[in-house]
């Protein structure tokens, strides 16, 4: 198929108006839901996921792609206005943005962070569609054996995602890994840790599984402290974001785009590490560096750039090679298997117009983020005006709907009931969820390929290694694992 | 609780996790065909590597709480985590929502179970808003139930008293 078919079957799949009405909707509801501290980016795409079954794949896809892109920019709103981070990936935006708040320079702020979102935006979905392709035509040669290498290697994404601890971060994707063996055994069909229970023969619902994980814990969080989310917010003010300002901050905003995509397409380096980045980079090459931390509007720019270059570029590892670049797009992967795709090198053979209207679908999020953004930053009163202890209730309402529609199933929403239960667990102990997350995902994957590889070589291990791709990867694994010690190692013991 | 503390219970839970794996569970519940000649392709085998790497990670929790020389509490831990037993009595109190949701999902019908759950985490969370939340208790199960009955066509449970259109 040539390029222009493609992209004339991916038209003909999103050129109408629902598709790019729900696309609109996907911003709106992640630009809100970011935009409410404690319901971040991740819990608004899991919430949605279990709206999309009844759509087509394209606009289900497009939705959550919607909401994705929303929930990262609706987060810098908060973070600007009440020094509280809608999402992780916004807490560099803090650093320049509360203080500008703070003199009355919220609105420039905000609109800075608007310009420097779309932009970035726009650079990562560019970079999406110039590289996965590439990507994925090279990795139509891939058999179990170079999947299991790149797998291995996408599981260094735990490093990632762990936070504060490795340790603790290895133990939450031990933890997914093993619940990922639960259900009939890929090959022989046997039992494994099913209890004689038909409902788990299938494994545990994925859905039922991440809602737990991402959504419970914050209900149950509000049960133990309903206080903790009272917060100050401030004013817009009257200055507004100018064409110099935009101007000035131009070169940040690129390098900072430049960063996210670059970082994005690495699986599991994610949001916060590309803003911070972005942010001490502008920092070190700006002429107003004695200004960043006190208000600098070319901090903020910087930061959201580098946070929303992230959001195109993490889909480059998703489509091409099927491996999730971070945890909302594991969902996504989720939500494409929900709708009977397969994301990875085959889909770009087999779902070629999915491809194209979801590229398509990327350059027209940019402009509407563009819209929605505007109107969100003069409505964000309304929004944090929302009482939690009434949101939450409806939260967990939502979560037991969403749940029980996947299979209509009750035994799903007690999966998910007791998994909210291990997330808060989790969460009181400073163990993230997010290595679960990606190893429940990527572990039967992982065990599939390395059983296939070893019916195909005769249970000879040496198949691992069989070519310049499992090479690379085996490589690129013992790089980032060794390169992980040694940060471990030198955060325990400081050189002074 | 300081990460001296947080990584010398977790070294020990862990462990216990992982000897509980590999001594109890699965053996009892993972099957294996018996003419399964090697180990590398049985359904124990992967689960046997995980409980193994479990130990390995214990151990290194282990090793890290009693190799870390600082002891200092979390930053956050006295504003993220409220004094006295009323915080644990809410926890207690949502635990057994949880539950009659469970229960009164096949016999009450989704619909009503969720209204009695809203209702029930509100003021559970001590609203302020105590009409607004009776009001989202009775609507937004409403509004859901007409979504995936109407439009996505879930079959959603209408328990054994009263049934919706």
């Amino acid at each position: 198929m040539s390029l222009m078919d493609s992209l004339a079957a991916g038209f003909s799949l999103v050129g109408n108006f629902e598709a790019f009405f729900m696309l609109f909707v996907g911003l709106v509801v992640g630009v809100v839901a970011g935009a409410i501290p404690g319901l971040s980016a991740t819990m608004a795409v899991a919430l949605t996921l279990p709206f999309t079954f009844a759509m087509t794949p394209i606009n289900a896809i497009l939705l959550l792609l919607g909401v994705y892109k929303g929930g990262i920019f609706g987060g810098s709103i908060p973070a600007i206005l009440i020094k509280t981070p809608g999402t992780p990936a916004s807490s560099a935006t803090i650093l320049d943005g509360h203080p500008m708040a703070e003199r009355g320079e919220a609105g420039r702020a905000l609109g800075m962070a608007l310009y420097a979102s779309c932009t970035a935006d726009a650079v990562s979905n560019l970079a999406l569609i110039l590289f996965a392709g590439w990507l994925a035509s090279f990795a139509l040669n891939f058999g179990p054996p170079e999947f299991f290498a790149l797998i291995l290697f996408s599981l260094t994404i735990i490093a990632g995602v762990s936070g504060e601890s490795l340790l603790r971060g290895a133990l939450s994707a031990l933890a997914g890994l093993l619940l990922a063996t639960i259900g009939l055994d890929l090959v022989y069909g046997t039992n494994r840790f099913t209890f004689g229970n038909p409902n788990m023969m299938g494994g545990l619902n994925f859905i039922a599984v991440l809602i737990g994980l991402f959504a419970i814990p914050e209900i149950i969080n509000m049960a133990w402290n309903p206080m903790a989310h009272l917060g100050r917010t401030r004013a817009l003010g009257k200055s507004r974001c100018s064409w110099a300002d935009y101007k000035n901050s131009f070169k940040a905003i690129i390098r900072g785009s430049m960063i996210g995509v670059f970082l994005g397409s690495i699986p599991g380096i994610g949001a916060a590490p590309s803003a911070f980045l972005s942010y001490s980079e502008a920092r070190r090459t700006s002429k107003n560096k004695e200004n960043f931390g006190k208000g600098e509007i070319e901090g903020v720019a910087a930061s959201e750039a580098g946070n929303n270059g992230v959001a195109g570029a993490t889909l480059i590892p998703l489509l091409a090679l099927g491996v999730p670049g971070d945890v909302i797009t594991a969902i996504i992967i989720g939500a494409f298997m929900v709708h009977g795709l397969q994301p990875g090198p085959m889909m770009f053979v087999l779902n070629v117009d999915i491809i194209y209207g979801l590229f398509i679908g990327l350059i027209v999020s940019s402009v509407f983020l563009l819209i929605v953004g505007s109107v969100a930053i003069r409505g964000f009163r309304f929004v944090a005006d929302v009482p939690k202890r009434i949101l939450m209730p409806g939260v967990l309402i939502l979560c037991i709907y969403g749940v029980f529609a996947v299979n209509n199933n009750i035994f799903d929403v007690g999966v998910m009931f007791v998994m909210g239960w291990v997330g808060y667990i989790m969460m009181r102990n400073r163990i993230p969820a997010a290595p679960f997350l990606i190893a429940f995902i990527l572990g039967p994957l992982l065990e599939d390929n390395f059983r296939q590889a070893m019916l195909m070589s005769g249970s000879d291990p040496s198949i691992l290694f069989r070519g310049p791709i499992t090479w690379f990867f085996w490589f690129l694994t013992f790089v980032t694992v060794f390169a992980i010690t040694r940060s471990t190692l030198r955060k325990k013991v400081p050189l002074s | 609780m300081s990460e001296k503390t947080l990584h010398l219970r977790l070294g020990i839970f862990t462990c216990l996790v992982a000897l509980f794996l590999i001594f109890y569970a699965i053996p009892s519940f993972v099957f294996s065909p018996s003419n399964v000649g090697n180990i590398i392709l049985s359904p124990l085998f992967w689960p046997y590597v995980l409980a193994g790497l479990t130990v390995i990670v214990g151990l290194g929790l282990l090793a890290n709480a009693l190799t870390s020389a600082k002891d200092t509490p979390f930053e956050d831990d006295e504003t993220v985590h409220p004094e006295g037993s009323a915080p644990w009595m809410r926890l207690g109190a949502l635990a057994v929502i949880m539950v009659l949701v469970m229960v009164g999902l096949p016999t009450l019908g989704m619909v009503w179970t969720a209204m009695l759950a809203f209702a029930a985490c509100a003021f559970l969370f001590r609203t302020r808003h105590p009409v607004a939340a009776v009001v989202c208790a009775v609507i937004v199960p409403l509004l859901l139930y007409a979504f995936f009955a109407h439009v996505a066509g879930v079959a959603i449970p209408q328990g054994n008293f009263v049934r919706l259109p």
